[in-house]
């Protein structure tokens, strides 16, 4: 199958190109490479130093993980208690199985509150389920309030970070961006300027705009209580002014107690942004009256969520609290950037829940986007163990693939059937070695190295060369010498 | 699994199966209270230190910070007002009223309206408490501490912190709740973003300022009362 190399970036599982073909643009743009390479460089650098300072980090994220397998293993149970609890406290909950009966239920309460417009708190979770073009499609005017996202709103751009979303947009591109749909004309590239900008763009929308959509970082079973962290403020302002607030949060989200947060909020920001602390973290608890919204909607969505819960190595992939950190220390994003992985998660997070997500039917070829170096899991303040998931899933992809007959010739296939039967029966083996001594004899040059090789073999030695096979093995070499030894 | 059920039930018995864990209540076999938590709970710093690192921490985040002792707060508070160039203020309704200095405009908030708030320059409020090791002032949005809106909308934030209110790790403050607050706001300098190129700029939302007057009240230890149990 060839795909055509997209000019705009598809982040939708199901239509995405294969990794490595949507890596390309990327891959042929040195300045964007670069571009990524020193926002990576400067969160790394920062983190590293917090980090290093903090002398029970290990135990902060032991603690994380055990809490967060904690609500995992009784995740029933928790999110029936934060129900009980946001409702009595004024909260309305809702259930959704899917994106489609997620979208549904947000626009039920929009036409119910006649909402013609929503400003937007920056949300993974509604980025999941594609809300922005279902709601534009029924002619709800949609703001995003924070700076990276309006930059990738009003620019028409895809996201390829999860906590710096516009990473790849320089300033130069802000400025363009912003004097285009802003209407102003002498505009600066200087960030502060930029800033200032969008500042003034949004103040009239957050005072005058009565809907609010959210995501949510935490849920608090013990209190209903929802947590949100940022830097901006904007978050604040869609918290607090409008009249209705509808947070959309998956089931995972859920903590035992408020007390909980004193792990979180220790390792999050820390990993995310390289601070000790997010500029600001909010918490509310269904509706306050005369502070806040006074109708306050939650929508727990599954979304494949559940499947994953079921099985036994996966289930960790749950426990992310979506930093990002994986994806700020992977070699490979490094070089790709986020529009490859095909989904709103990219990086190594993104490689193991994008093909969960889509229960195994998409973006198969994820699994393989890593080299498994392990410096995700490294630095994953949940101990997600993501080299152990990407093997997981590369075997269940394997095993998807085996079953088709068209597979069946695939070289690849052919050679590991080869193989499977040569390495079941010793005789087999050693046969095949002494053929292959004598078949590669041929090839291996003066110096012992094979420089070329034919056919496929060919693959290998255009760019490295291949040592020879040696005269006898090691079980050859073994076997005389323990007659000799006798 | 039933077709009828609604999506409430068929999510809750998709997680069932999925966990094998039917139980009903949390913490099933105390197994909420045996996680290991090996992390530092209590800190170790001496009282001055603390106070020295938050104060450290504050000025990293480019918030301005004044020292008074008790008995000159007022004096204080009008002289940063003044200081500040502004004359709009808002104050929570809870705010002593000797601090509200009779040479500038003042709206108390009793349920004004955002638009107004929003034409303040600035506004005056007290704090929960304040964590050392991460420069964070908490709001539980208490009478004095102002509902969420009065701490958003104005550029400017002047926020008393009492010495004797700053405990050193977070922690420290979890134990210091009882219960779980209803309303929270961690402030951790003034608002920021570094979305473009990864330059931090201040100021994109919230108040763009952030002012702390530091009362030197005298100082125990914050968290010196708390049962064993509950200082983990
Ligand atoms: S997998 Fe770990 S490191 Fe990656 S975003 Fe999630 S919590 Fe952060």
């Amino acid at each position: 199958m060839t795909h055509a190399v997209a000019d705009h970036p598809v982040l939708d599982p199901t239509v995405a190109p294969p990794f490595p073909v949507a890596a390309l643009p990327v891959l042929r743009n040195p300045q964007l490479r670069k571009n990524v390479a020193h926002a990576m460089d400067v969160i790394q650098a920062k983190r590293a130093r917090l980090v290093e300072e903090k002398a029970d980090w290990q135990a902060l994220r032991s603690a994380g993980a055990a809490i967060r397998d904690h609500v995992l293993e009784n995740l029933g149970a928790y999110l029936e208690q934060f129900e009980e609890r946001c409702t009595a406290a004024g909260g309305v909950v809702h259930w959704a199985a899917d994106a489609a009966g997620a979208r549904r239920i947000v626009l039920e309460i929009l036409r119910a509150e006649k909402a013609a417009e929503v400003i937007k708190i920056k949300s993974m979770t509604t980025a999941e389920i594609q809300l922005n073009p279902y709601l534009e499609a029924a002619g709800v005017g949609v703001f995003e309030t924070d700076l990276a996202e309006i930059i990738l709103q009003l620019g028409r751009e895809e996201p390829s970070h999860i906590v710096v979303p516009a990473l790849h947009v320089n300033r130069s591109q802000v400025r363009e961006i912003f004097a285009r749909s802003m209407g102003i004309r002498d505009l600066s590239d200087n960030p502060q300027a930029l800033t200032a900008a969008a500042r003034n763009y949004l103040r009239r929308k957050f005072l005058t705009v009565p809907t609010a959509i959210s995501g949510a970082n935490f849920l608090i079973a013990e209190s209903g209580g929802v947590a949100v962290v940022e830097s901006e403020g904007n978050g604040r302002m869609c918290l607090t002014l409008p009249r209705t607030m509808i947070t959309v949060a998956g089931i995972e989200k859920v903590l035992p107690r408020y007390q909980d947060l004193e792990v979180m909020l220790q390792v999050l920001a820390r990993s995310a942004t390289g601070e000790r602390m997010n500029p600001y973290t909010s918490l509310w608890t269904g509706v306050t009256p005369g502070d806040g919204p006074q109708r306050f909607h939650v929508i727990l969505l599954d979304n494949g969520r559940s499947q994953i819960l079921g099985r036994k190595t996966e289930r960790q992939t749950l426990r992310c609290i979506r930093c990002a950190a994986c994806m700020n220390a992977c070699p490979v994003y490094r070089q790709t950037g986020g529009h490859a992985y095909g989904s709103v998660y990219p990086g190594p997070i993104g490689a193991i829940l994008t093909p969960q997500l889509m229960q195994m039917h998409h973006a198969q070829s994820l699994p393989y986007a890593s080299s498994l170096c392990g410096a995700c899991y490294e630095v994953c303040p949940v101990k997600i163990n993501i080299p152990e998931v990407l093997i997981e899933l590369r075997a269940q992809v394997t095993d998807q693939e085996r079953r088709q007959v068209r597979r069946f010739f695939d070289p690849m296939y052919l050679g590991m059937r080869m193989a499977g039967l040569l390495l079941s029966r010793a005789w087999l083996f050693h046969a095949a070695q002494r053929m292959g001594r004598l078949g590669l004899r041929f090839f291996t040059g003066k110096d012992g190295w094979i420089h070329s090789l034919p056919g496929m073999g060919a693959q290998w030695t255009q760019t490295r060369d291949l040592r020879g096979m040696p005269g006898e093995t090691f079980h050859e070499w073994w076997t005389k010498h323990k007659k000799e030894a006798r | 699994m039933n077709a009828a059920a609604s999506p409430r039930q068929q999510a809750l018995e998709r997680i069932r199966a999925a966990t094998r864990n039917p139980a009903a209540s949390v913490e099933p076999a105390g197994s909420y209270a045996s996680l290991r938590r090996d992390y530092i709970g209590h800190g170790a710093l001496p009282a001055e230190s603390r106070i020295a690192l938050m104060l450290e921490r504050l000025r990293e985040y480019d918030a301005e910070v004044t020292e008074c002792p008790p008995e000159a707060l007022p004096a204080t508070i009008a002289a940063q007002l003044l200081a500040s160039g502004r004359h709009a203020f808002v104050a929570p309704a809870g705010l002593p009223q000797e601090w509200l200095a009779p040479q500038f405009a003042w709206k108390v908030d009793r349920d004004l309206p955002a638009a107004e708030i929003e034409q303040a320059e600035g506004v005056v409020t007290t704090c929960f408490c304040a964590i050392a090791d991460s420069g964070t002032i908490v709001l539980h949005h208490s009478a004095s501490e102002g509902r969420r809106v009065l701490s958003l909308l104005p550029d400017w934030h002047l926020c008393i912190l009492r010495a004797s209110q700053v405990v050193e790790t977070l922690p420290e403050y979890f134990s210091l709740c009882k219960q779980p607050p209803r309303l929270v706001t961690w402030i951790s300098g003034p608002s920021a973003t570094a979305d473009i190129e990864m330059t931090r700029i201040k100021g994109v939302h919230g108040p763009r300022f952030l002012h702390v007057i530091l009362v030197r009240d005298p100082v125990a230890d914050p968290t010196s009362n708390l049962q064993p149990d509950q200082a983990r």
